[in-house]
């Protein structure tokens, strides 16, 4: 398969994705309300009360950080698109039209991850970018993250979501389901992971959470997010993060590959 | 119909098997289609004429036998062999949030860039230009199987395989739907492979057929002789206004298998080809037997298909119906 072909069909799935209206619309409520609220809600208290510090710096830039990186919001985003790449040719009773054109099974299930990757970084950078503007416009003289900070900020909800996006496109093309797909992904997430890290009886076996190996790369201040934090080395987290990716992504290509349409 | 090289053949299958569990879909078919014919896939609902199109296209795996699209076998040159194939399978299915143009889009972007040229000659040719820009949930049946139609276009398609292309469909949409598949045949030198339970339908539009019941090729050939019973047969109706005198003026004739009376006339048999009625006519003329009618008979298909489908009665003898 040629390089124009294959970035025409990231393409067809990315206009998929953005033409999906339902999709964009709660992707973006998702991410960038909590952000609004929670920067609305504390630029008022502050300023009705004085003892209420700013709502800006890089303390609120960590919590914002929280809200797109693991806790809740980004995350939700992640899955609500990766599942909506995996499953919307299969629910709509396209794919066997894709199928029939001769082109190879795998590849379009492969273009699904980098369309799904593109809308979901847009929508969590627009996130992020939201972030930093409340972070910087009410510091009121609190200290605010630096470039660096900044960046690392941006990189750790780039793969925060990243890699659960992408997650979501595999398991959700292994189940076929779009409901089965978000309902188990944000359960495994939400409830799942934070409780299985919090249960100290089971030692280095939470290492193999993906949130905790996410979190072993978020700033400092925003490490301790699933329940517990769980110390583990850097290689370690890498495996564990490459291993989610590995086998989601290869149940799904051999489902996509097998699957009767 | 006689058996054709590979490469004459748009489709071909020997001892196809497809099995569901327990279940046999698809039992040792064997089919062929020639090309550059409107070819019907005939059977009652649940015949398997859904699962051998599936898979033809790669949709689902065969359990035995093999297959050959365009020459190709498959599913070693799945890619090649559809690479000129378009085809619809049961509904035309598309996003539904997405505009006609756009849902051609898609499949162009997958197909290859020759066919990104292909979406507006594709979607003129099917009528569908000016509501292209709207949204295919507000596309009624008939403007979903053209769209479906445009699709396979984009593949400038060899062969055509159509899964009951029109159900759905208001007389109009039919009439429309048989003139563009005569058309894609007759002027653009297309195979398209119908299937369909609908035997008027195929009678109408086909040069041949196969009809399958319970996963197995009934019989296949071109229309007039499935309907004749497995070769041609023509027959005439004459009225005359002497019957005992026609009877004996043809039952010396060379150009007559069989004459007997019946209530519209003498029904009579020929011994060649339908321009033969002109050489009965002028012997009954000569005889001095005034002819008043002369008509051939037009054997019908969905008769020999009651007659040959294991679901109806053996017994029933074929009518005739007139042309």
């Amino acid at each position: 398969m040629s390089a124009t072909i294959a970035a025409r069909m990231y393409g067809a799935d990315l206009l998929k994705l953005r033409k999906k209206r339902s999709t964009v619309i709660w992707a973006l409520v998702l991410a960038l309300l909590p952000v609004i609220i929670f920067y609305a809600v504390n630029a008022v208290e502050h300023a009705s009360s004085a003892s209420h510090e700013a709502a800006g710096g890089i303390e609120h830039f960590h919590t914002g950080l929280r809200l797109l990186g693991g806790l809740f919001f980004g995350p939700l985003v992640a899955i609500l698109i990766g599942v909506e790449a995996g499953t919307t040719d299969s629910a709509d009773g396209v794919l066997r039209d894709l199928i029939v054109t001769g082109r190879s099974r795998l590849a379009l299930f492969a273009s699904r991850v980098p369309a799904a990757l593109t809308l979901c970084w847009a929508v969590v950078t627009a996130s992020y970018a939201l972030n930093l503007i409340g972070t910087f416009a009410f510091a009121d003289g609190l200290p605010t993250p630096s470039g660096p900070q900044v960046l690392e900020g941006w990189g750790f909800v780039l793969l925060a979501t990243g890699v659960l996006c992408a997650v979501a496109v595999g398991f959700s093309t292994l189940v076929d389901s779009r409901p089965g797909g978000i309902i188990a992904l944000i359960a495994w997430q939400v409830i799942a992971s934070p409780l299985i890290a919090s249960i100290s009886s089971l030692g280095s076996g939470r290492e193999f959470v993906l949130a905790q190996a996410i979190a072993h790369f978020g700033p400092a201040g925003v490490r301790d997010m699933h329940g517990a934090e769980i110390a583990m080395a850097g290689g370690t987290a890498t495996v564990v993060i490459a291993l989610w990716l590995v086998v989601f992504l290869a149940l799904g290509a051999w489902r996509a590959r097998t699957m009767d349409t | 119909m006689a058996v054709q090289g590979a490469a004459e053949l748009a489709i071909e299958t020997t001892g196809l098997t497809k099995r569901f569990g327990a279940r046999t879909a698809l039992d040792g078919i064997d089919l062929q289609v020639p090309r550059g014919v409107a070819f019907g896939f005939l059977g009652p609902n649940g015949a398997g004429k859904t699962t051998i199109i599936r898979t033809l296209l790669g949709l689902t795996r065969a359990s035995a036998g093999s297959m050959r699209l365009l020459g190709h076998p498959v599913p070693a040159e799945r890619s090649q062999a559809l690479r000129r194939v378009g085809a619809i399978v049961e509904e035309p299915r598309f996003h539904p949030f997405l505009s006609g143009r756009e849902n051609l889009r898609l499949v162009a972007a997958v197909r290859g860039p020759e066919a990104r040229e292909r979406i507006e000659p594709a979607l003129a040719r099917v009528g569908l230009s000016e509501r292209a820009g709207q949204k295919v949930k507000s596309y009624s049946m008939g403007m979903r199987q053209r769209l479906g139609v445009a699709r396979c276009l984009l593949a400038d398609p060899q062969l055509l395989i159509l899964d009951e292309p029109t159900n759905g469909l208001d007389p109009g949409g039919i009439q429309e739907f048989r003139e563009m598949i005569r058309a894609m045949v007759e002027q653009e030198g297309r195979t398209v492979f119908v299937s369909s339970h609908l035997l008027d339908e195929v009678e109408r539009t086909c040069d041949a057929a196969a009809i399958v019941d319970r996963g197995k090729i009934i019989t296949q050939g071109a229309i007039a002789d499935l309907a004749a019973g497995g070769e041609a047969r023509h027959e005439l109706i004459v009225a005359v206004d002497d019957p005992q005198l026609a009877l004996g003026t043809l039952a010396g004739s060379e150009l007559v298998v069989e004459a007997r009376p019946s209530d519209e006339g003498l029904r009579v048999i020929l011994a060649g080809g339908p321009e033969t009625a002109a050489g009965v006519n002028s012997a009954l003329v000569r005889a001095g037997v005034g002819v008043t009618r002369l008509e051939p008979v037009r054997h019908s298909l969905e008769q020999r298909f009651l007659a040959i489908t294991s679901r109806l009665d053996a017994s029933v003898a074929p009518e005739e119906v007139k042309a």
